[in-house]
Formats: structure tokens, C-alpha cells, sequence
């Protein structure tokens, strides 16, 4: 954790270009995945889907402080609606929930431990919020069980790998170049604490 | 019209709007949505046609998938039922199906009413003023929207540069795996960016738990109020209109 | 005062003081910690940027660390390089009042100060409603320097201004910043301190110990500090250079020069005797300072453009029927007024933009951005150069020492450690040119504004290796806005204008002739009077 639990405006305009960077990205990948949703169907959403956590992955990761993934899931969705991305209010909400997955997960672990499992498992804990509120949104409860478990294990797994690992992967490289110097990954890295 | 409605009525509404919809499990109130939001594009905000059209389809696609995965993995019993010969046109699968079909629409179109009616600066300045969104939050949204497309131009210039080394010119559209080694020099890119434009603001008198003037924010006025009434009575209006259909 | 984890301080230990209404320089070579000096006044460092700050620092009496920078914005106002970076990114009118939204000041108030100080400024005031991302960069520094005006700081802080503008743009904001009334003291800092030098009271050194050296006013600085100067590697002003170079003769003008014209009036003004020495000597002076033919210039073409159409990687066609050769040894300037399209014009000479029309032959060349840090790919210093040199083709193991010659050649030993983004911008721009010309790989180098940042060393260090670079076969394309240095380091110049190439031919002829300069809206190079004043001949 870092020493004080105030963000300084450095770390607000972090979390606000990680989610504008991200936000852009989303919209592309966007497309990709719409058409082959309409191919393959639903189950493709759960595939791709880690891909939407890695932005609260990442600032966590990167600020460690208490709330960073929330923040970022929703600055990136607050900045999709902003760059006029029709489906934005709806992405509002879901980033919400994705955000307050992975918070969920680096709150149990009282926001001390940013190693790769944890990590991961953040992934995996966004992946089962989402999973909660798109099995409300899109009725889940009268597919068959057999898909509803396929959906929600391809879910978690793609949160794990997709958000969780590519996320410290990209944490990792970030790191090298040197432009993280002083936020809460810099401070605990010199310290010592991983 | 809609476009000098006060941001945040009209965010509220649209957010009333997108529960019901996800709530409420009916096709006709479902197309009484997607046609609401269709006449206030079209009639209200003089939008094209094609636009509109051409909004729904990503949607379309989306909500596409979710019909077919509908007709083929609904519960056991319906599937079983099908399977004994009821063409699966009629069947509740189905009809589920459209259902979900007709609310990833509706969904979309009503998310599409705000942003397409909505100025950025002025939503940001509304949240700031009236629900008193943290000028630090609110001034690095607006830093982080200018420097969108500065980010794009960064792209190219590194794909130049790599060209360079490999002695091949770039292609026009990066393909997938060149756009994944983007990623990480773009994000370095945006966080110095962001180291910087946090020390100018700072400098200009940013701070944290300050009380500041904003300067142009949108007022509340009695015709806000107004549409939001409205929006808000309109739903239920709605939901009694489609229990009549067929 | 000190950076963590680093061994020695960045700056230091240094005194300086700035009274109300003056107008202070501060000049001092590149990487040598102005940046950092500056960041301590308002407190940055170490309230924002962890740093260890020994010793006091003080404004308007009181110390700065009784409150954060923020808190200070009422007293400091600040100014960077990069208008990107001072700005917010919303409407111009918002960006001038965000400081004085920020002292919470009443909405009249505001709005006064901010028509004001976009009159002063000489922005339209219909202009209010456009958003900043929409201006050119010298529009956006004029828009940066309203909002510092409109906060009526007593003290503003302004760190290179016009490092990334056209000379046209930075003469006005210059003067735009000096050459008001009132009495806000002005602390700026920069490299090209030729207009500045008339401008402001003070000047003041920040020597390779770290210490600040007092000056005093421009006139005497340059006349008393001219070795240190050239010791230190910081670039002197033409006519400085001028009047240094007569007094090592024992020729001394009347009053030392602080623009050419001044020189060459002092010139007129010397009695008959000491004329003819004195002509000789500036004879000398002048043709330093422009490139002759280079020893080889050779027939075998190394680059061509026939007929070609260019534009930017996503944008329309910005020029038209281009036809341009280049061959083994020249060295081109390529120069015209902002948005000529001079960068597109270089990339696709190099290879690196399809064309839209006409060919081009020739293998591909080598470009070294405006941006250098777009052209780094390692994670060190040193790793980079060596990465050039093993794709030029050595081997491992000579790589290696070839590497460190190169970075003792460009100046780079001491920072072979670090992560390339983290040097200053001069030393990045350095980095960038070591990598392009290791090995030799290129035959076509194509340099982009490859002054900016540059502090004399490097400008002199550039020049020859430029020179170097055409004499061992290499051609050589440069972008630039200075012409000053087009005209010394180029025998060649290409003027962009109205969609095509303008003019073509021998620099010394291109760059003289006034009526074409002033028709592709460039500014004549500052040794124009002195050539002159040769030509004149004794009368």
C-alpha cells in the first residue's frame, strides 16, 4: 500500500488516461467481437470478455490504493460515453459491476498483495460480477445448465488470462520504461515488498 | 431539441429507461422503446434515418447472438418439445429469444439518445456543479479526451519508426498483432503524458477540497424538470400501451 | 537538490534572486538541472516530485513550503515547452479562466480578466467557444500565455517557450512576454537566446558545477562570459560570436551587439584603419558560418522523387508533382513556412510514405523524428546504440565497443544506464542521432527538426557530424525552421510552398534572396546583414 491513502491529481490523471487508452481500445475490439457474437453466439461474449477488466487490473496494480479499480472500470466507460460511443450509459453500469469485482477481490486481500495470483484472481472475481448481472439482464435462468456452467468457467477463465495475466504483462513492461517512478508500484518495488 | 436538455435529466431518464428495459420482460414494450427512442432521434432531433439505422445494427449483431443461443439452448424441456416437432418458430424459445433480441436494441438505442444529444463539456461541468463531481475527476476526464487523438498520431509515428528499423514501409491498418505492441509504448506515452499535465495543473491552482466557480455549467431550469417528468411518465404509459398488443 | 536513489545532486548548490519587475534569463547547456531549479520555486519539488531540497527557498518572503504548489498558483504562474502540456484541453475560453476558476473569483470578475487578456494577447474574442485541440501550436501557446496573463501572477515562471514554434510565432510570443507593462517579475529560461537577449534585465548562468552565476545584463554577460559559455556548450548568439571573434583580433566594436544589426552598424562606425582587418575577420566569420560545396559531390543518386503526389499516412494529398534528386554526399535543408507539408516531404523522400503518385527510387532511408522518443524501442541508453550497431552489421562482440564509442562521441557515457524516455530533451534528441548514424546503415539520413531542444554543444556537435556524415558518403535531408543553421550546415535548400516545391539550389543563393523568403513566409537568417554589409564592399 502506498504511505498515504489520499490520490494526488497524478494518480487521477493516470487512472484517466489508462481508462481514455483503454476506452479507445475497447471500442476496436468491439467490433471484432460483435460479428463473431452474431456467428457463434452468446457464448463469445464470456470468451472475449477479459479483455474488459484488464484497465482496473493494471491501475490497481500500478497505484494500489483502495479504489483504483473501481475507478478506472468507470473512467474508462465515463469516457466512452463522453467520446460519443452509442452504447456508453449501458457500459457505464457494467463497468460499475466489472470495477467492483476486481476491488472486491483487492479488498480482501486489503490491497497489499499485487502478485500474479492475485491478480488473476481479480480477473476471475470481475468475471463473476458481470456474470451476476448479464445473467439478470439477458435471462439467464432459462438457458440450459449445461451452457449457463460453460458460459460462466470460459468467463472466468478469460478474466484470469485476459484480464488478470495480461494485465501483469503489461504492469511488467510498463514498469521497464521507467515512467511509473514514484507511484505506489515504484515505492513498494524499492521497498522491497513485490 | 433534446440537445439543450440539462445533461443530467437527461441522464437520469435514459438510466430509468435502460432499467425498465432490462426489468421487464415483454416484446411490445421492448419495441415501444426502441420506437420512442427511434421518433426522438428522427422527429425530435431531426437526425437521419440512415443514422438511426445504421445505429441499431452493432446492436443488432449483439443482440442477435443472444436469440440464437435463445433457440438453441433453452432449457431441456423447451428443446425437447421442439424436437418433437413444433417448428421452433413458435416456440417460447423463440419468443424469449426476440424478447432478448429487442431489448439489446432497445438498450442500445437508448444509450445512443444520450450520447448523440449530449456535449462532453457541458456533461462534465454538470456532474461537477450539481452532483459534485471532484474538479480533479472532472479536469482529468476533460485532459484525458484531448489527448485522444494525440494518441493516434503517436501510433503512426511508432509504426514509422519500427518500419524504419525492419527497412518495409507500414502498412495503412495495423493488423492485430502490431496493434498488441502498441499497447505498451502508447500507454508509457499517455502516462508521461499524464505526469506532466498533473504538475501544470497543480500549477495552475488544482486542488484537492478547493471551492471553485465554474464558469459556463448548465442550469436546471423549469423545461429540465419538465422532460425528465415526462420521460418518467411515459415508461408506465408505455408499459399499459404494450400489454394491450397482441 | 537531490533525487532519490541518485548519487549526486541534480542542481546545486545555487543562489539566485528575482526582483519585482525583472526580467531574468537563465541559460545553462542541456541536462544541466534548469528544469529542476525552476521546479523548486513553487515548491514542486519535493512536494510533488520526490526530491531532497536542501537549503532555503524563498517568495515573496516566505518560504515555499508553507504551502503547496497549488496554493501558490496566485503568485506563480507557469508556462512549459509543450502547449499540450499547459493546457486542459477545452474551449479557449475555459483554459484562460481555469487558474481564476480556481481562486474561486466571481463569475464578472472572470469574465473581465479573460477578455482582457485575450485582447492583450491579440486572439479574437469570437474565439472564446473554440476548443484548444482544433489550434495550431503557436495559437496554443498564445492561449497558454492569455491564461497566464489573465492570473495577474506577480511572478511568472516560463520554461522554453518557443522551443516547438515557428521563428514567426516565437518572435511574438517573445515579445508578448517581455515587452509588457506592470510589474511581474519574468523568469525564463531557454536555449535560443538570440531575441531574448534585448529583452530581458538579467542573465544568469547555471554552470557545469550546478552553481548559478550572476551575469548581470545581457550586453556584459556575453562580452565577459564568452569562453565560459563556449566551455560549457551553450549557444551564443551570432552577433556575440561576432564581436568575440573581432576582440580576439583587438578589434572591439563600441558597444557590444546584441542583434546583427547592431553589429554591423558597429562595424560601419570603426574607423578606416581598423575597417579592413575587421572586414577580413567578419569575411571569415560569415563563411564559417555557411557550407560550402562538399569535397565529393558525386553523381550516383541515392534517393529520387519523380512526379510524386505525398501525403501523411492518414491524410490528403498535400503535395503535388514533386521531382527531387539527391545524391551521394549532399546535404539538403528543407524549409517552409508551417504546414507546408516539409516532414511529409521527407518521409516519403526517405521511403517510408507510400506515395500517391510517381515513383521513387532509391533504397529506403533512415528519419530521425521531431518526437525522438517515438524512435526508441530498448530499455537503455546503451542498449540502443548497440542495437543500431548490430543491425548495421556487426557482429556481437564489436558492437559492443562500437557502442561506447558512439555514446562518448555524442556525449551520452555517463547516461548509458538509463531508460532512454527519462534524459532531457536535448539528450533524447542526441540518443536519436547516435542510433541513426551507427553503422553507417542508411545511405539516405533524414533529419526532423533536429535542432529543437539543442543547446550550442549540440547544435556544433550536430554540424559536423553532419559534415562528417556527407564526406564519408552519406546524404543528409533536413527539416528545419532555423535557417541560420540551414544556411551553416547545408549546401543545398529546398523551399515547400503552395503544394510543390518552390525553389531548389545552392543554399547560399536560395537563403539570400528576401522576396522568395518572405513569399513561403520564412524569416531571413539572422547573418543576412553581415553578408551584406560584406557585399557592400569598403566605402
Amino acid at each position: 500500500m502506498s504511505l498515504s491513502r489520499a490520490w494526488t491529481l497524478r494518480e487521477i490523471l493516470i487512472v484517466a488516461v489508462l481508462g481514455a487508452v483503454f476506452g479507445v481500445l475497447y471500442l476496436a475490439w468491439v467490433q471484432v467481437w460483435l460479428i463473431a457474437q452474431a456467428i457463434f453466439g452468446a457464448v463469445t461474449m464470456d470468451v472475449v470478455m477479459g479483455f474488459w477488466f484488464i484497465v482496473s487490473i493494471i491501475a490497481a496494480a500500478i497505484i494500489r490504493k483502495p479504489g483504483a479499480a473501481l475507478l478506472s472500470e468507470f473512467l474508462a466507460a465515463l469516457i466512452q460515453v463522453l467520446l460519443g460511443s452509442p452504447a456508453g450509459l449501458m457500459l457505464l453500469v457494467s463497468g460499475l459491476v466489472q470495477g467492483a469485482g476486481a476491488e472486491a477481490v483487492f479488498a480482501a486481500t486489503r490491497w497489499r498483495n499485487y502478485r500474479l495470483p492475485v491478480l488473476m484472481a481479480a480477473g476471475v472475481g470481475a468475471a463473476v460480477f458481470s456474470f451476476i448481472y448479464t445473467w439478470i439482464r439477458f435471462d439467464y435462468g432459462a438457458l440450459a445448465p449445461g451452457l449457463l456452467v460453460a458460459m460462466f468457467v470460459l468467463r472466468c477463465l478469460s478474466g484470469a488470462l485476459l484480464g488478470g495475466l495480461a494485465g501483469h504483462l503489461v504492469t511488467e513492461a510498463l514498469y521497464r520504461t521507467g515512467v511509473l517512478s514514484g507511484l505506489g508500484i515504484d515505492t513498494d518495488r524499492r521497498q522491497g515488498r513485490g | 431539441m433534446l440537445s439543450s436538455i440539462h445533461p443530467l435529466a437527461k441522464l437520469v431518464a435514459c438510466m430509468v429507461w435502460l432499467a425498465a428495459s432490462i426489468l421487464i420482460f415483454s416484446a411490445p414494450f421492448q419495441f415501444a422503446i426502441i420506437a420512442s427512442a427511434v421518433i426522438a432521434l428522427v422527429l425530435i432531433e431531426r437526425r437521419s434515418p440512415l443514422l438511426v439505422l445504421a445505429l441499431m445494427v452493432p446492436f443488432a449483431l449483439f443482440g442477435f447472438g443472444f436469440l440464437t443461443t435463445s433457440v438453441l439452448f433453452r432449457q431441456e424441456s423447451d428443446f425437447a418439445l421442439q424436437m418433437a416437432g413444433e417448428t421452433p418458430f413458435g416456440g417460447e424459445a423463440f419468443s424469449a429469444g426476440v424478447v432478448l433480441f429487442l431489448r439489446a436494441v432497445a438498450c442500445g438505442l437508448v444509450s445512443a439518445v444520450f450520447a448523440l444529444t449530449t456535449d462532453a463539456g457541458q456533461f462534465i461541468k454538470a456532474l461537477m456543479v450539481n452532483w459534485r463531481l471532484s474538479p480533479r475527476i472532472g479536469y482529468a476526464l476533460f485532459s484525458a479526451m484531448q489527448f485522444v487523438p494525440d494518441l493516434a498520431a503517436e501510433a503512426q509515428q511508432i509504426r514509422l519508426a519500427r518500419a524504419m528499423r525492419k527497412g518495409r514501409p507500414p502498412r495503412r491498418i495495423p493488423g492485430p498483432l502490431e496493434t498488441a505492441s502498441l499497447i505498451v509504448p502508447l500507454l508509457a506515452y499517455a502516462i508521461r503524458r499524464a505526469n506532466r499535465a498533473a504538475i501544470a495543473m497543480e500549477a495552475r491552482g488544482l486542488d484537492a477540497g478547493i471551492s471553485r466557480t465554474v464558469l459556463g455549467a448548465p442550469l436546471m431550469r423549469r423545461r429540465d424538470i419538465a422532460f425528465l417528468g415526462i420521460a418518467l411518465v411515459l415508461l408506465p404509459v408505455l408499459w399499459w400501451i404494450s400489454r394491450l398488443a397482441p | 537538490m537531490r533525487y532519490p536513489y541518485a548519487d549526486a545532486p541534480a542542481v546545486g548548490p545555487a543562489s539566485l534572486t528575482v526582483g519585482r519587475g525583472e526580467r531574468v534569463l537563465l541559460v545553462g547547456a542541456s541536462g544541466s538541472g534548469k528544469s529542476t531549479l525552476l521546479a523548486t520555486l513553487t515548491g514542486l519539488i519535493p512536494h510533488t516530485i520526490p526530491a531532497e531540497v536542501t537549503g532555503r527557498v524563498e517568495l515573496r518572503g516566505e518560504d515555499v513550503t508553507t504551502r503547496t504548489p497549488a496554493q501558490w498558483s496566485a503568485s506563480v504562474g507557469q508556462m512549459f515547452q509543450n502547449p499540450e502540456q499547459t493546457l486542459c484541453g477545452m474551449t479557449v475560453g475555459d483554459e484562460v479562466a481555469f487558474a481564476l476558476e480556481n481562486q474561486a473569483l466571481p463569475v464578472d470578475k472572470i469574465e473581465a480578466r479573460v477578455g482582457a487578456a485575450l485582447a492583450q494577447v491579440g486572439l479574437p474574442a469570437d474565439w472564446r467557444g473554440r476548443r484548444t485541440m482544433q489550434l495550431s501550436g503557436g495559437e496554443k501557446q498564445l492561449v497558454a500565455l492569455a491564461a497566464l496573463i489573465a492570473s495577474q501572477a506577480p511572478l511568472l515562471v516560463v520554461d522554453e517557450p518557443t522551443a516547438h514554434l515557428a521563428p514567426a510565432a516565437a518572435t511574438h510570443l517573445r515579445r508578448l512576454l517581455l515587452d509588457r507593462p506592470g510589474d511581474a517579475s519574468v523568469l525564463i529560461v531557454d536555449h535560443r537566446v538570440d531575441d531574448l537577449a534585448g529583452l530581458v534585465d538579467r542573465v544568469v548562468l547555471i554552470d557545469a558545477d550546478g552553481s548559478a552565476v550572476d551575469g548581470g545584463s545581457p550586453r556584459a554577460f556575453f562580452r565577459a562570459r564568452h569562453e565560459r559559455l563556449a566551455a560549457l556548450g551553450i549557444a551564443i548568439p551570432p552577433p556575440a560570436a561576432l564581436d568575440a571573434a573581432l576582440r580576439a583580433e583587438g578589434v572591439v566594436l563600441a558597444e557590444a551587439p546584441l542583434t546583427m544589426g547592431e553589429a554591423v552598424a558597429g562595424l560601419e562606425a570603426l574607423p578606416d584603419g581598423e575597417q579592413a582587418a575587421a572586414r577580413e575577420i567578419a569575411s571569415a566569420f560569415a563563411a564559417a558560418h555557411q557550407a560550402g560545396q562538399s569535397a565529393q559531390a558525386s553523381k550516383e543518386v541515392v534517393a529520387a522523387l519523380e512526379g510524386a503526389s505525398c501525403a501523411p499516412l492518414f491524410g490528403p494529398t498535400v503535395l503535388r508533382d514533386v521531382s527531387l534528386t539527391v545524391r551521394r554526399g549532399e546535404t539538403i535543408a528543407i524549409v517552409g513556412r508551417n504546414g507546408a507539408g516539409k516532414s511529409t516531404l521527407a518521409a516519403s523522400l526517405a521511403g517510408l510514405l507510400r506515395l500517391k503518385a510517381g515513383r521513387r527510387t532509391g533504397p529506403m532511408g533512415a528519419i530521425s523524428f521531431q518526437n525522438p522518443e517515438n524512435q526508441f524501442l530498448a530499455g537503455s541508453v546503451r542498449e540502443e546504440v548497440r542495437d543500431a550497431w548490430l543491425a548495421a552489421g556487426a557482429d556481437a562482440a564489436s558492437a559492443g565497443a562500437q557502442a561506447e564509442d558512439t555514446l562518448a562521441q555524442w556525449r551520452l557515457s555517463e547516461l548509458a544506464a538509463a531508460h532512454p524516455f527519462e534524459l532531457s530533451q536535448g539528450q533524447k534528441r542526441r540518443l536519436s542521432l547516435a542510433i541513426i548514424t551507427a553503422g553507417g546503415r542508411w545511405p539516405l539520413l533524414v533529419l526532423d527538426e533536429p535542432t529543437a531542444g539543442l543547446d550550442g554543444a549540440g547544435r556544433a556537435a550536430l554540424e559536423t557530424e553532419i559534415r562528417s556524415l556527407a564526406g564519408a558518403g552519406h546524404a543528409v535531408a533536413l527539416v528545419t525552421h532555423d535557417l541560420d543553421f540551414a544556411l551553416s550546415s547545408c549546401a543545398r535548400a529546398v523551399v515547400v510552398d503552395g503544394g510543390g516545391i518552390a525553389a531548389d539550389g545552392p543554399s547560399g543563393t536560395i537563403l539570400r534572396d528576401t522576396a522568395l523568403l518572405e513569399r513561403s513566409g520564412l524569416a531571413a537568417p539572422a547573418l543576412l546583414p553581415l553578408l551584406h554589409f560584406l557585399e557592400a564592399g569598403p566605402c
